[in-house]
């Protein structure tokens, strides 16, 4: 390690210790005890929601890995990756010296990453993040993970102010029926937020409601069920051809939606990675579903 | 003795060059100082995680070989393994219930006991069709096979969509179907080599009965065996065998199909040397495919299971032709 990281790292590592530098214990998503002795100073984050939460509370320069699917923010792109689409590798976490590594049970990570880590003493945290809140909860429990509790409360308050922002312009509207297409199977199923997501919750928090009923459990929905459901509002995850493509099919011109001109396409990442970005979303959301508050 | 010998330094070859395999390759020198005491980050990693997975995957195989084995035995049929004869998917239907469906009985009992039942019921399963079909020769007895196994793997899917949440049931009941060794601790790595030893045993008593058997069923009565009891109990440990390496290692396709092959082709037909070869075969055989699914696109890992279907479906392909052509 060159001279002057070294000092880099000594100089963060004091600036970030908490002054009583007490070892910190929490509960993860999971149910398991998390303990770190010290504030971590190398942190890997495993996918793009987790690295966005670490890189919102300003510790992108701790983190010393990623996965290949984390894009966001652009000076974290050149950082080891430590796995992809086929999975994660104990070898390569492990080879970066971790002291903490944060991850979220989906594509096999909890499954790989957890028994290895604990049986080597290496601290994981398992973030689960359903709704809004628990983003947040997030936030603030990374801080206090990361030695830096105040910070984490300091960004959890400010998107909180936010979203009572949007709670205020939207409160005592009409909510218009709302369906938001995050993807497009190859069996022609299409997928749709739903009840108990976060992507849902950003609907229902930016002030529409479910276009179609009864999709707790079901992500997957046949077109059929849209067009039946005829939303006020459709919502399109994805690209502004990919939405024109899909409603110059047939049927889909005699959407209320479509005749109303109410139908967007939004940014993936804003409302499919549950992290910081994912409020933008949420405002930007409000402004499709209540334009004129939006003037408020 | 000569051949035995070879065979173990195949093996050695084999373990030793899967311990140095991985994301970051290690030297042999690397591995004895983790077994020496090597306390870093990086000899903590060599001893409680890589070493107990080569070991265990040298373990799974071995069950397999074996299992592939007892039952090409049984059914005096080269084609005959477990994953086309059910047993494979029943066990695996088993494992995700004891996985995905809460019971009163914890899961460490639940799993293997579950698992072995899959296995034994759908192995007799497959053969009782054969048999109510009429159709006791090979070719009824894979077809049967492979009917029954679209059944279970129906089932076994329906059950991971309707039972399974987004946090780790799916997760662990995939890593199954696709076949992967889990990576015991050493005290349950212990137990593995005590449940190997104990099939083998099991297995090495059947050795007589098989070899009469594949004379004939009507040779092999008027030599004494009783034919019926003798398959029944060959069943039985066929699926105890295959469901012990299931439950360890998941869905691992074709490596009972090709490690007593391989093994005959070593050390000729007779079931008492052929038993033992066939695991030490497929002790290497699946060594040697962990070893690639963790080295050779790294940082990911390819599931074992796809690692070996896709080296032993030409195999068995090869076998097939050879066959058809005789």
């Amino acid at each position: 390690m060159s001279r002057a990281l070294a000092l880099t790292l000594v100089v963060s590592a004091l600036s970030a210790a908490p002054a009583a530098g007490q070892a910190v214990t929490v509960r993860d998503a999971l149910g398991r005890q998390v303990t770190l002795a010290a504030p971590p100073q190398r942190i890997v984050p495993i996918f793009a929601s987790n690295t966005e939460i670490v890189v919102s509370l300003g510790l992108a320069d701790r983190i010393v890995g990623i996965e290949a699917y984390t894009r966001f923010p652009p000076e974290i792109r050149n950082r080891p990756l430590v796995g992809g689409r086929l999975g994660f590798s104990v070898d390569a976490v492990v080879g970066l010296r971790p002291d903490l590594v944060v991850v979220t049970p989906a594509r096999q990570a909890a499954n790989t990453l957890v028994d290895p880590m604990d049986r080597l003493g290496v601290p994981v945290m398992v973030f689960l993040h359903r709704t809004v809140e628990e983003i947040l909860a997030n936030m603030r429990l990374m801080g206090r993970l990361a030695g830096v509790a105040a910070r984490g409360e300091e960004v959890a308050a400010r998107l909180e102010a936010r979203m009572a922002r949007v709670r205020e312009r939207t409160q005592g509207l009409q909510r218009p029926r709302t369906i938001m297409i995050t993807g497009r199977l190859g069996n022609g199923l299409m997928l749709v937020a739903r009840e108990g997501t976060y992507t849902g919750d950003a609907i229902v928090r930016a002030g529409g409601r479910f276009g179609l009923a009864g999709t707790a459990h079901i992500a997957q929905v046949s077109p059929e069920a849209i067009l039946d459901a005829n939303p006020d509002v459709l919502l399109f995850a994805g690209s502004e051809r990919d939405l024109e493509e899909l409603i110059a099919r047939p049927g889909w011109s005699d959407l209320t939606a479509v005749r109303n001109g109410r139908v967007h396409a939004v940014p993936r990442p804003e409302l499919l990675i549950p992290g910081p970005r994912t409020f933008d979303g949420i405002e930007r959301l409000a402004t499709l579903l209540h334009p004129t508050a939006a003037k408020r | 003795m000569k051949i035995w010998l070879l065979i173990g330094c195949w093996l050695l070859a084999a373990v030793v060059l899967a311990a140095c395999a991985g994301h970051d390759w290690a030297t042999p020198a690397d591995i004895w100082r983790a077994i020496a005491g090597d306390t870093s980050m990086r000899g903590r990693l060599l001893l409680e995680w890589r070493l107990p997975r080569v070991l265990a995957a040298a373990l799974v195989g071995a069950l397999l070989g074996l299992g592939g084995a007892v039952f090409q035995g049984v059914f005096r049929n080269p084609l005959a393994e477990p994953y086309l004869l059910g047993s494979a998917g029943g066990a695996a239907l088993g494992a995700t219930l004891a996985l995905l469906v809460p019971m009163a009985l914890p899961q460490t009992v639940l799993l293997p006991a579950l698992a072995f039942a899959g296995a034994w019921g759908a192995t007799m399963m497959v053969i009782g069709i054969s048999r109510v079909a009429g159709a006791v020769d090979a070719a009824g007895l894979l077809l049967a096979g492979v009917a029954v196994a679209a059944i279970l793997g129906a089932l076994r899917s329906f059950l991971m969509l309707a039972l399974s949440d987004e946090t780790v049931s799916l997760q662990i009941v995939l890593s199954w179907v696709l076949g992967g060794v889990q990576t015991p601790t050493w005290s349950v790595l212990a137990l593995l080599v005590a449940i190997a030893l104990a099939c083998m045993g099991f297995a090495l008593a059947l050795a007589h009965g098989l070899d009469t058997l594949g004379l004939g069923e009507t040779m092999a009565q008027s030599f004494g065996l009783e034919t019926r009891r003798f398959v029944a109990v060959a069943v039985l440990v066929g699926s105890l065998v295959v469901a012990a390496a299931v439950a360890f290692g998941g869905l691992v396709a074709f490596v009972g199909l090709a490690a007593p092959h391989i093994a005959r082709w070593l050390v000729g037909p007779l079931h008492r040397p052929l038993l033992p070869a066939s695991a030490l075969v497929g002790a290497i055989v699946v060594t040697l495919a962990d070893a690639l699914a963790r080295s050779a696109l790294p940082p990911a890992e390819i599931p074992l299971g796809l690692v070996t279907a896709v080296a032993g479906g030409p195999f068995f392909i090869f076998l097939l032709a050879r066959r058809l052509r005789k």
